[in-house]
C-alpha cells in the first residue's frame, strides 16, 4: 500500500493539475489523497525574477487536483536561495 | 490488478516516470497502491536545469491518474510469464 | 487528521473556495458532507479572472467541482485539541464497550470490509489505529 503517512509532519511540496507548486507541512490526508497543509507558501516560478513565496495558510486540496507529493529536504531547501531561481512555471496537465 | 501485481514485483528497481504535465521523474520504486499510485525514493528530474522546482525532493508520491508513462527495467520483467498472466485473467473475466 | 474533520469543524467561519473552472467563492460555511459538498452563506464570488464580482445570499458548491479551500489557521489547533480531547474519553471509556470515540480511528478503513475490525479489537485492547 502506497500511502502518505510517512509525511504527516514532514514539510512537503505539493504540485497542482494546474501547475501550481505548494509548501506546507501536512496536517493530514484520506484515502482520496486529499491533503491538509499547514503554513503553506505557494511558489511562483517565472522567467523574469526568482522565485517569490506567497503566504497562504491552511490549505484543504481536493485530491483529484494533486499531482505530486514531494518530501522537502529542509537543510537542502533552506541552502538554496530561492530569489537567485528562475524557471519556467510547472506547466498543467494535459490530457 | 494485473498491472498492480506487476508494478509490486518491481518494487526496489529503479524506474522513470513520465507525467502528463510531461516531467519526468527517476527513482527507486518504493511502493504502489491499487490506484497505481507510486512512492519513489531518491529521485531526480529530467533536464534539472530546466525543472529546479523539486531540487529539495528526495522522495516523493506521485498519484497514479496523472502518470503517462512508466519506463521499466527490461531485465525485471518476465514478459513471457506476463503474456501468460494476461491470458489468464482474460479467460478468467469471460467466464465471469 | 482527516481533511473532512477540519472541513467539518469550520461550520460558521470564513473560507475562501477555488473552483477547478479557476472561480472562487468567499463565505462563511453552512455545512458540508462526506463528498465534500458544501453550501456557503453571504458569498463573495469572482470570475476565474478576478474581474468580476458577484454577492451571493447563499450557495451550494458540489463537491467534485473544488480545487481547495483556504481555512482560518487557528481551526488547525482547535480541531487538534478536540481529538486529543476524544482520544482521551476513548481511553476513559474503553473496555467498557468497543464502539466509543476510541473506535475512530477504523472507521478510515471502513472501506476495506470487517479487516479493521476483527484485529484490533481483540480482548477489547486494540486502539483501532485505522488511519493509513
Amino acid at each position: 500500500m502506497s500511502s502518505l503517512q510517512g509525511y504527516v509532519d514532514r514539510r512537503v511540496l505539493l504540485i497542482l493539475q494546474d501547475g501550481r507548486a505548494i509548501v506546507g507541512v501536512m496536517a493530514g490526508f484520506d484515502q482520496k489523497s486529499n491533503v491538509v497543509l499547514s503554513d503553506s507558501k505557494e511558489r511562483v516560478y517565472s522567467m523574469e525574477e526568482g522565485v517569490e513565496e506567497i503566504p497562504l495558510g491552511l490549505y484543504l486540496v481536493k485530491g483529484d487536483m494533486i499531482i505530486l507529493i514531494g518530501e522537502l529536504d529542509e537543510t537542502l531547501d533552506k541552502a538554496v536561495d530561492l530569489a537567485t531561481i528562475r524557471a519556467e512555471p510547472i506547466p498543467p496537465i494535459r490530457y | 490488478m494485473l498491472i498492480f501485481s506487476v508494478f509490486k514485483t518491481l518494487t526496489d528497481q529503479q524506474v522513470t516516470v513520465e507525467l502528463k504535465n510531461d516531467l519526468s521523474i527517476t527513482g527507486v520504486l518504493k511502493s504502489v497502491d491499487q490506484f497505481l499510485n507510486i512512492r519513489l525514493d531518491n529521485i531526480t528530474v529530467l533536464d534539472e536545469a530546466r525543472h529546479p522546482h523539486m531540487m529539495a525532493v528526495k522522495n516523493c508520491f506521485i498519484r497514479g491518474s496523472v502518470v503517462r508513462y512508466v519506463q521499466l527495467p527490461a531485465e525485471h520483467v518476465d514478459t513471457q510469464l506476463l503474456e501468460d498472466a494476461t491470458r489468464r485473467e482474460a479467460q478468467n473475466q469471460i467466464k465471469r | 487528521m482527516l481533511p473532512l474533520s477540519l472541513l467539518n469543524a469550520a461550520q460558521n467561519k470564513p473560507m475562501l473556495v477555488e473552483l477547478k473552472n479557476g472561480e472562487t467563492c468567499n463565505g462563511h460555511l453552512i455545512n458540508c458532507d462526506n463528498f465534500m459538498n458544501i453550501t456557503l452563506r453571504d458569498v463573495y464570488q469572482t470570475n476565474s479572472d478576478g474581474d468580476r464580482f458577484w454577492k451571493l445570499k447563499e450557495c451550494y458548491i458540489r463537491g467534485s467541482t473544488i480545487k481547495y479551500l483556504r481555512i482560518p489557521d487557528i481551526l488547525l489547533d482547535a480541531v487538534k485539541e478536540e481529538q486529543v480531547r476524544a482520544r482521551e474519553v476513548g481511553r476513559n471509556t474503553r473496555g467498557a464497550h468497543a464502539g466509543g470515540p476510541g473506535n475512530r480511528g477504523g472507521r478510515g478503513a471502513s472501506t476495506r470490509g470487517g479487516r479493521g475490525r476483527g484485529g484490533p479489537m481483540r480482548g477489547g485492547r486494540g486502539r483501532g489505529r485505522g488511519v493509513q
